[in-house]
């Protein structure tokens, strides 16, 4: 397998404290109410524990991009040496088909660009061989960076509840599922 | 509730109505007897898919740069979509020009036509609507096509083609209130989001309107037996109220990140 760059979100070690976010928002300076990446709270019915968990999501940077597939303009290319999907948002013309067709709403509409954009995997910095804004900032080392070609089997998995299960376009994230919280009684 | 699209609910209905006109124009040839005023015929087809790319455009951040849609044709849906329906618009404005369309130029506005069709009918599957993410968008839009071409068809066809069109637009009207009534009752029992999404139609005020239009189309053609100068108007409006509650009610699979699929 080639080099594929992929977030893994560990969900045992994520305290939902948004850093992630804040950190993507501090170095891209997206307009008012567009988000690259969300934090998400784990619905009760997934982890029925007073204890919150979460899931901190960008751009998947699927394997078989759906806002790839479907723009018509290819203002989509996916990087052959890692594997991360880039938006040329000066080929987008802001159809929002990528929106409308991928099943995590990682693109989102610019309102004062009238163009389409997402995570970049901030492919500049790893060019500079730095870390991705968001995996850096992690406070408690939830998310982080891997390569699917070297990840070795784990307890990582693909599709965990609360994650829209789309094989077809394959993400790459990886996410370590929470614990059972311990409970101490007096 | 997501956004209503109404420039794509323009495009798609008009479009489809305009690709229904001209199956309608080769049954008609098929059963011969054809229409008396091809001309006017062919300007109203060419009109309708005009007039729906037009509004399309409004949908675009960027519409002086539509024309780079078509960079996309080997994989993406809607470049075919823009391609086909670029391609269809040309012959029908040939067939108007030329006072009506036969032969060669009827079979490649129809091949041009369900091109449309099917590329719109994919372009609106995607893998974020587990609902859509099958042939339903492209059956819904295959009966729009039928009933809109038949309606509108019924205005220039001559005295001996009007019971054929009744005949065509009822049985289209009764397979679309079934479809459309059994569709989201379907929905209701699979995954959640399909099951969210089914709740929503069923909710929707638009779903209804839609559902009540096509049901009072019916009343009317059972009264009737032919079709009224004014009821592919009402069919119409019916339509895009249901065209509005596909793209407004349908329920995104990002929409529920974090809860049960």
């Amino acid at each position: 397998m080639k080099k594929h760059y992929a977030f893994l979100v560990d969900s045992e070690k994520c305290i939902g404290c948004f850093t992630c976010a804040m950190a993507c928002r501090n170095y891209y300076h997206q307009v008012e109410g567009v988000i690259w990446r969300q934090v998400y709270p784990l619905d009760e019915a997934i982890y029925p524990h007073r204890e919150r968990a979460f899931f901190s999501l960008a751009c998947n940077h699927c394997e078989n991009p759906a806002c790839l597939n479907v723009c018509p303009v290819v203002a989509y290319t996916k990087r052959e040496e890692d594997g991360v999907v880039v938006h040329h948002q000066e080929k987008c013309i802001g159809c929002g088909n990528c929106i409308r067709s991928c099943p995590y709403g990682a693109p989102v509409y610019n309102p004062v660009e009238k163009r389409a954009e997402k995570c970049s995997f901030c492919h500049e910095r790893l060019d500079a061989s730095l870390l991705p804004a968001c995996v850096q900032s992690c406070p408690t080392g939830a998310l982080t960076l891997v390569d699917l070609a070297t990840l070795e089997p784990g307890n990582e998995v693909q599709f965990p509840a609360g994650f829209p299960k789309a094989e077809k376009v394959n993400p790459s994230t990886r996410f370590i599922m929470p614990k059972v919280p311990t409970l101490v009684r007096r | 509730m997501q956004s209503m699209e109404l420039p794509l609910v323009l495009f798609t209905v008009l479009s489809q109505a305009a690709v229904g006109m001209v199956l309608m124009s080769a049954v008609r040839g098929f059963a011969c007897h054809d229409g008396s005023d091809a001309r006017n015929e062919w300007m109203l087809v060419a009109g309708l898919m005009g007039l729906g790319i037009a509004a399309s455009l409004f949908h675009l951040g960027h519409p002086l740069e539509a024309y780079r849609a078509l960079a996309h044709l080997e994989k993406a849906w809607l470049s075919r979509e823009v391609l086909a329906a670029g391609i269809f618009l040309a012959l029908a404005a040939w067939a108007a020009a030329m006072g009506g369309g036969k032969g060669a130029l009827l079979w490649g506005a129809i091949v041009a036509g369900l091109a449309t069709v099917l590329a719109s009918g994919m372009t609106y599957a995607p893998p974020a609507f587990p609902a859509l993410n099958n042939a339903l968008p492209t059956v819904f839009f295959l009966i729009t096509a039928v009933v809109m071409g038949a309606g509108f068809a019924s205005w220039f066809a001559g005295i001996g083609s009007q019971p054929l069109l009744a005949r065509i637009f009822t049985t289209a009207l009764v397979t679309g209130l079934v479809v459309r009534l059994a569709v989201p009752c379907i929905w209701l029992s699979g995954s959640e989001i399909m099951r969210q999404s089914g709740l929503a139609w069923l909710g929707s005020p638009l779903y209804w309107v839609s559902i009540a239009v096509m049901a009072a189309c019916l009343g009317v053609l059972w009264k009737n037996r032919t079709i009224p100068v004014w009821l592919p108007i009402l069919a119409l409006l019916g339509e895009l109220a249901g065209r509005a509650a596909f793209f407004a009610e349908t329920v995104h699979t990002a929409l529920n990140i974090g809860s049960p699929y």
